[in-house]
């Protein structure tokens, strides 16, 4: 039968899928038990594949706890995480942007590996959900075919990284951060120096200090762009944020830079990023963030580390070669721009264009808001707006950190059209931007550290919101409000006029779904100040909430005062009082439905709460890069069962290769990848030194690998690649060995 | 022989308008999962009402997918098998039949109201475009043998058409009893007296 990897062999870049190759021969050592479930499971989730909730076998229906018997019994993909439960796929989307024929192929992927639904983060990634880890190869390779890949998607490693949505055809932006968003992300993912981190790290990019729109200063690294004139020249350069972050700790970011140019950029981000791997903590993982890093050290003294690594990173070219092709960075929209010109409007056209049509820059085109309802979108949706936005927009197409699709470049002539056909679709609705636009992350619904149900609260408040949306005084329509399922801060309830993050409380015998109210976050100023915490009410008390507190707003502000400022002036204190009333908890006889929560009949239990896998695992750099060169040995072994003993040898001595760099970045992180270098270091550090050295076989193993470096024998035959596939099982042991004995400390 | 598809989906849509909600569902769905009401491993309930023509109501199982979904403007039970298909055409679809059979009739018993569904036509989905592209060529392909297997599951001649004319849909035919009417007994009778549900 006829497998994607074949069909797709053409259309794959070649160094994609080798990493898919060698992620799927992972699942095969895992699933044989000859690769540790700790370093698969760190493995997994730099390829994006991701546990969801129940996959430690276990679900509370209401009455009891109950065993989730999987066929695969006892085989696990993780600690406590079962092979065969339903995971998540998370797929990056650097800075939110999608070409049509991408789109076409997530929907397909989410039709045929998930449920139809494609979900929208607050990242600007898509996820689907209940996927089976045994299809993502398969998944990858699809997307890999058309330029996208899920490398480093989880994990500790650099995440989705994220840009204004508006960047290129904005009114405020210093200038378009996009081409530089895309640079970076070429040039970290697969960074050597970006293997070793204790936790993820996200990176942001804003155009302009004042609007919301990138976020930057609750990122781990934050760019802010801006222009300096240096010798009668306007130069370009950022703003350089680090250490923020939301989590259940949140912190404002630092200023590292005050202005660092384009050329410095890339440098000096790598620079960061070697402080953060050396400096940052690796086993308690509640601290491993940078931000935590940033604030034991105090940003000067970070600065200094920063300063000082930045004179070791070695010279690479993509350092500034990047800049000359920053004019390659080019829009093309599908229509010339046009003036709206009178056409008749369609019912609802005024409302939809006052609040999801944002005029850009360029004369005559718009950039438009889908509002999609808790991110979600079917995958019929995803291929007629592929078809949408061919129409109308070409390749324009972006997701926003507020889980919503956007268009770009659409000619003003062409908006009532569009409306209209947006509406057929259903994505035609207004109100993008306003109170019922409400971002949500996937909690209870999926999360394994979900406490209670953010979507069930956030589709419940969007219901009844859209119901009197007309009859809301604009002060409220303009609010934001952001819903997490827990503390961590996924949905970003830190930095919403009101926010709300679950938790839990106990009312008698039983558990009570509650939320914690969290009001006067800033969204504008790049998150620019994150609310206060003021009391948890029952989960289903949260409308009445929402009404009380809008509704005194709406009575007691001043002249154009922000929600922002009423919230400070009226003080913690007094907004306690507010809640009061809600917080009082009735018995399970009184109001038996507050012990369920929104959207979900069950009584509510905390049982399911399990162990999540943001953090990532904490492996050593060493034993994530061991573990790819067994990968690669055992595509020798396949190759030789295939019959194809040139690639065997070649796949063998590539792990032999692997593995002793493996070895000798734990004394010297740049060794590079040169064959040449890898294999003089490995000689001159550990064979010469005799630290490589068996007890009993001395240095024979390390032999295998000079004597094949040396070159390919005249003949490959079927003996020839068992015979070096047995010396490559022996060395990649013996490194093993010497990795314990040697224990793997950095020194230099 | 036909290839099974790696998913395969089989939804029996409303006879007629219902007042029911998809909110009526869920603890519904959440009820089979504590009583094992219906066959699979059940895992959990997931709600998409709020995406409109969605998967509406799912209940995800380790194997399958029992939705009560409100695609293509029509709301029905959608039954679609994940994994371990039995790797003949005919025995995977009198699986699928089986099970989607019994999960409508489930609910036309436990939901309120008046919820019945229309055993006279079903949406066969393939979705597997590595081998169910949605092209003339595939249904060419598979409309014999499916009307075949068809004809015999309700014991009367079936009409068979693609559903889909977009080539990026997934691959779907839409059945139909040509004449006469189908009950939900007679069609599980027949079911199991080829003796091949699993």
């Amino acid at each position: 039968m006829t497998t994607w990897k074949e069909i797709l062999k053409d259309d794959i870049p070649p160094e994609m899928g080798k990493l898919i190759d060698t992620y799927e021969a992972q699942m095969e050592l895992r699933k044989q038990g000859k690769l540790d479930e700790k370093v698969f499971a760190e493995a997994r989730l730099r390829k994006g594949v991701y546990g969801q909730r129940y996959d430690n076998g276990q679900r509370h229906d209401g009455v009891r706890t109950r065993d989730l018997a999987y066929p695969s019994g006892e085989t696990v993909k993780g600690p406590d995480t079962l092979w065969d439960a339903p995971g998540m796929q998370r797929i990056k989307i650097p800075y939110g942007g999608l070409t049509a024929e991408q789109l076409e192929v997530l929907s397909e992927l989410a039709d045929e590996y998930s449920d139809g639904i494609l979900h929208i983060t607050t990242r600007q990634d898509i996820q689907l959900h209940y996927v089976h880890i045994d299809d993502t190869p398969d998944l990858m390779r699809r997307l890999a075919a058309v330029d996208i890949t899920t490398q480093e998607a989880c994990g500790n490693s650099v995440r989705n990284i994220t840009a204004c949505t508006l960047a290129g055809v904005c009114h405020d932006e210093v200038f378009d951060v996009s081409p530089y968003a895309d640079a970076m992300t070429h040039f970290l993912l697969n960074h050597d120096d970006v293997q070793d981190f204790g936790r993820k790290f996200k990176v942001a990019f804003s155009g302009c200090a004042g609007h919301a729109c990138g976020l930057v200063k609750m990122h781990d690294l934050g760019l802010l762009a801006q222009t300096r004139d240096i010798d009668g020249q306007t130069v370009r350069g950022f703003t350089v944020f680090v250490g923020g972050g939301l989590g259940t700790v949140p912190h404002q970011a630092k200023v590292l830079a005050e202005f660092c140019t384009e050329a410095e950029l890339l440098p000096l981000t790598q620079a960061v990023a070697r402080v953060f791997a050396r400096l940052g903590e690796k086993k308690n993982r509640n601290r491993a963030r940078i931000k935590f890093l940033v604030a034991k050290l105090g940003i000067d003294e970070f600065r200094r580390e920063v300063e000082a690594e930045l004179q070791t990173v070695p010279p690479d070219d993509r350092h500034t070669g990047y800049i000359a092709d920053l004019s390659d960075f080019t829009y093309h929209p599908a229509k010339a721009g046009m003036a709206l010109n009178g056409a008749q409007l369609p019912d609802g056209f005024a409302e939809w264009y006052r609040t999801n049509v944002y005029r850009q820059v360029q004369t005559g085109y718009s950039t438009i808001t889908l509002n999609t309802p808790l991110g979600d979108f079917t995958a019929e949706q995803g291929f007629q707006l592929a078809d949408i936005a061919r129409r109308y927009v070409g390749d324009n197409i972006r997701l926003s950190v507020e889980q919503n699709v956007i268009l770009r470049w659409v000619a003003d002539a062409d908006l009532p059209a569009i409306y209209r056909d947006l509406c057929e679709i259903g994505l035609g609705d207004a109100n993008a931007g306003t109170i019922v636009d409400i971002t949500t992350c996937p909690g209870t619904d999926t999360c394994k550290l979900g406490i209670a149900s953010s979507r069930g609260l956030t589709a419940e408040l969007r219901t009844r919101l859209i119901e009197k949306i007309n009859l809301l005084p604009d002060a409220v329509r303009e609010l934001k409000i952001k819903v997490s399922g827990c503390f961590n801060s996924c949905g970003q309830h830190h930095v919403a006029d009101i926010g709300f993050f679950g938790n839990s409380r106990r009312s008698g015998n039983h558990k009570m779904p509650h939320f914690q109210v969290v009001l006067g976050g800033q969204w504008q100023q790049n998150a620019g100040s994150y609310g206060l915490a003021v009391g948890a009410v029952p989960a289903k008390s949260v409308p009445e909430v929402l009404e009380a507190l809008t509704n005194r707003y709406v009575a007691e502000r001043g002249q154009g005062e922000n929600f922002q400022t009423w919230v400070k002036d009226l003080g913690r204190k007094e907004i306690k009082a507010m809640l009061q009333p809600f917080m009082k908890l009735p018995s399970f006889e009184e109001r038996p439905a507050h012990f369920s929560d929104w959207g979900d009949s069950r009584v509510y239990t905390i049982d399911d709460i399990g162990v999540g896998e943001c953090a990532g695992e904490v492996v050593s750099l060493f034993s994530m890069e061991i573990s790819k060169a067994e990968s690669t040995q055992f595509e020798a072994l396949l190759a030789l069962d295939d019959g194809d003993y040139h690639m065997a040898d070649e796949q063998a001595y590539k792990a032999m290769v692997m593995a002793a760099r493996a070895l000798v970045r734990t004394k010297y992180l740049d060794v590079g990848e040169d064959y040449d270098k890898i294999v003089q270091e490995f000689r001159s550090r550990f064979y010469d030194t005799e630290l490589i050295y068996d007890r009993f076989a001395k240095g024979k193993f390390a032999r295998y690998l000079f004597k094949r470096h040396e070159g390919a024998p005249a003949r490959v035959d079927e003996d020839y690649a068992h015979q070096i596939i047995d010396e490559t099982q022996l060395f990649i042991e013996n490194v093993h060995s010497a990795e314990q004995r040697i224990n793997g400390v950095i020194v230099a | 022989m036909t290839i099974v598809p790696k998913r395969l989906g089989v939804k029996f849509s409303l006879k007629r308008a219902t007042t029911l909600q998809p909110d009526d569902i869920l603890p519904i769905f959440q009820r089979w999962i504590q009583e094992h009401r219906v066959e699979g491993m059940l895992i959990d309930v997931v709600d998409y009402k709020h995406v409109p023509d969605g998967p509406g109501v799912v209940l995800i199982a380790d194997e399958a997918d029992y939705a009560y979904d409100l695609t293509d403007g029509k709301t029905g039970l959608n039954y679609i098998r994940k994994r371990d298909l039995p790797v003949d055409l005919e025995a995977a679809l009198r699986l699928c039949f089986s099970r989607a059979l019994a999960a409508a009739g489930a609910l036309e018993t436990e939901a309120p109201g008046d919820l019945a569904f229309d055993y006279c036509s079903a949406k066969i989905s393939f979705l597997d475009r590595l081998q169910y592209r949605n092209l003339s060529a595939a249904c060419e392909n598979t409309r014999a043998p499916v009307t075949e297997i068809l004809s015999e599951v309700f014991g009367s001649p079936v009409a068979v058409s693609r559903a889909y004319d977009d080539p990026r849909s997934i691959f779907a035919l839409e059945c139909r009893v040509e004449g006469g009417d189908v009950s939900a007994e007679g069609l599980l009778k027949r079911l199991q007296r080829a003796g091949q549900l699993s």
